[in-house]
């Protein structure tokens, strides 16, 4: 609902597209969160579900403080004040996309205000599992508008690197199903597609990639063949991470000793 | 940010469960605060003007919305009457204004309305004096809301047939 005569300057959030820097805002922020020159980074790894972010996540966590950096980590629907809101509204049958949009948008932003924002200005790197961008995707499957979903997330920091660990929907398959078998929400279940939840992964996780592939220039992905062995996906987003941290701000390195 | 974001959820879950299925049955829906309540309290808050309107942009623009403008001194008067202590939120102590909570309330609700007085005409709100008499502003509410809803012929479209 917004105002018919909008005296607002600029109603569109300069975008993510175009002239935001990382590190910085994407739209138009948090008012009274400034965050100019924070020496930390922020890291994001993207990828649906099962895809295998959460190993890389840890083989890099510990890579990173082996050569001497504070690293925190934050996950999707992780915040204390949110999680388990969110695990009793998916309980309930009550749930519509845009409540449910709603409900992973302030859980982000009480990450990002408590976890994420404070981590950045100590100066750690700061490693997410996943980012805004799933929320982005799933809610571009359900149909809610695009502009209005980035104007929402406009109080997001943009990554200073985002990996998409990219993978074709038959290898997830493979994948999903050797691990932990199919969930309900991972299958698109709620847009009821169909009874059978072999078909109705396929399908939703097909549209998803769909989503995500679309963002990939938009939000300046790097783009990393999740196919792979997992040390080969790690040496690769652990090349990338160095070429970029190193120059930056090495720590200290060790004093050798004799 | 999450107390505006939370609010938004609990607006949308009401919409689309308690507002829009009676707007389309035809049926006057009354509601006791609406998404201006948002922009005043949200933007006290420090969250951005344009951001929270397009937040809400979801939201059915009503018919009619009546402001009760009254002073903050007998907004005070009137709650001190009848309550003997001000909620933490209302009263704006997350903010560590100040830590008498109705010092607080006056500093917090005060720039409360003063973001309402850039709210109504941007909105176009019917202003109702609230320093009046009950009787007084119900007769002026019923003047503006006749003014609004004719009372119409529905047309139902959904009955079953009467065999």
């Amino acid at each position: 609902m917004t105002s018919p005569s909008s005296d607002a300057p600029d109603a569109t959030p300069h975008g993510p597209n175009g002239d935001s820097p990382a590190g910085g805002y994407y739209g138009r922020g948090i008012p009274y969160l400034p965050i100019h020159g924070y020496p930390g980074k922020l890291i994001a790894i993207e990828g649906t579900d099962g895809v295998g972010r959460s190993t890389q996540i840890e083989l890099l966590r510990e890579w990173l403080e082996v050569k001497g950096y504070g690293v925190v980590e934050t996950g999707w629907t992780r915040s204390r004040l949110m999680q388990p809101t969110i695990e009793i509204a998916k309980g309930s049958n009550t749930l519509n996309k845009l409540t449910f949009v709603l409900l992973y948008a302030t859980d982000f932003a009480d990450r990002l205000e408590k976890e994420i924002i404070p981590a950045l200005k100590a100066g750690f790197v700061v490693l997410s599992d996943r980012y805004i961008f799933t929320a982005l995707a799933r809610a571009g499957v359900r149909g809610v508008d695009r502009q209005w979903l980035r104007n929402l997330y406009g109080f997001a920091i943009a990554p200073h690197m985002v990996f998409y660990l990219n993978i074709d929907v038959k290898t997830l398959i493979t994948r999903v199903l050797e691990s932990r078998g199919m969930d309900f929400w991972e299958s698109g279940m709620d847009l009821k597609h169909g009874d059978d939840i072999y078909d109705s992964f396929r399908a939703y996780q097909n549209k998803l990639l769909r989503e995500y592939s679309s963002m990939a220039d938009e939000f300046q992905f790097r783009v990393v063949d999740a196919r792979r062995p997992v040390n080969r996906i790690q040496d690769e987003l652990r090349k990338q991470l160095s070429a970029f941290l190193e120059p930056a701000e090495k720590p200290a390195d060790p004093v050798l000793t004799r | 940010m999450t107390f505006s974001l939370l609010h938004a959820t609990d607006f949308a879950d009401r919409l689309l469960y308690k507002v829009i299925p009676p707007l389309k049955a035809g049926m006057i829906v009354l509601a006791d605060r609406y998404a201006y309540t948002a922009f005043a309290r949200d933007v006290t808050r420090g969250v951005d003007r344009q951001w929270v309107r397009e937040l809400y942009s979801f939201a059915v623009r009503p018919d009619l919305a009546l402001y009760f403008r009254v002073p903050i001194d007998v907004s005070v008067d009137r709650l001190m009457a009848r309550r003997v202590k001000l909620k933490f939120y209302e009263a704006g102590m997350d903010l560590g204004w100040s830590t008498n909570p109705l010092e607080s309330f006056r500093l917090f609700q005060g720039k409360v309305l003063d973001e309402y007085d850039q709210i109504v005409p941007e909105f176009g709100m019917e202003v109702i004096d609230a320093k009046s008499s009950i009787t007084e502003q119900q007769r002026l509410v019923r003047q503006v809301i006749a003014q609004h809803a004719q009372p119409q012929r529905m047309e139902i479209t959904d009955d079953e047939p009467v065999v």
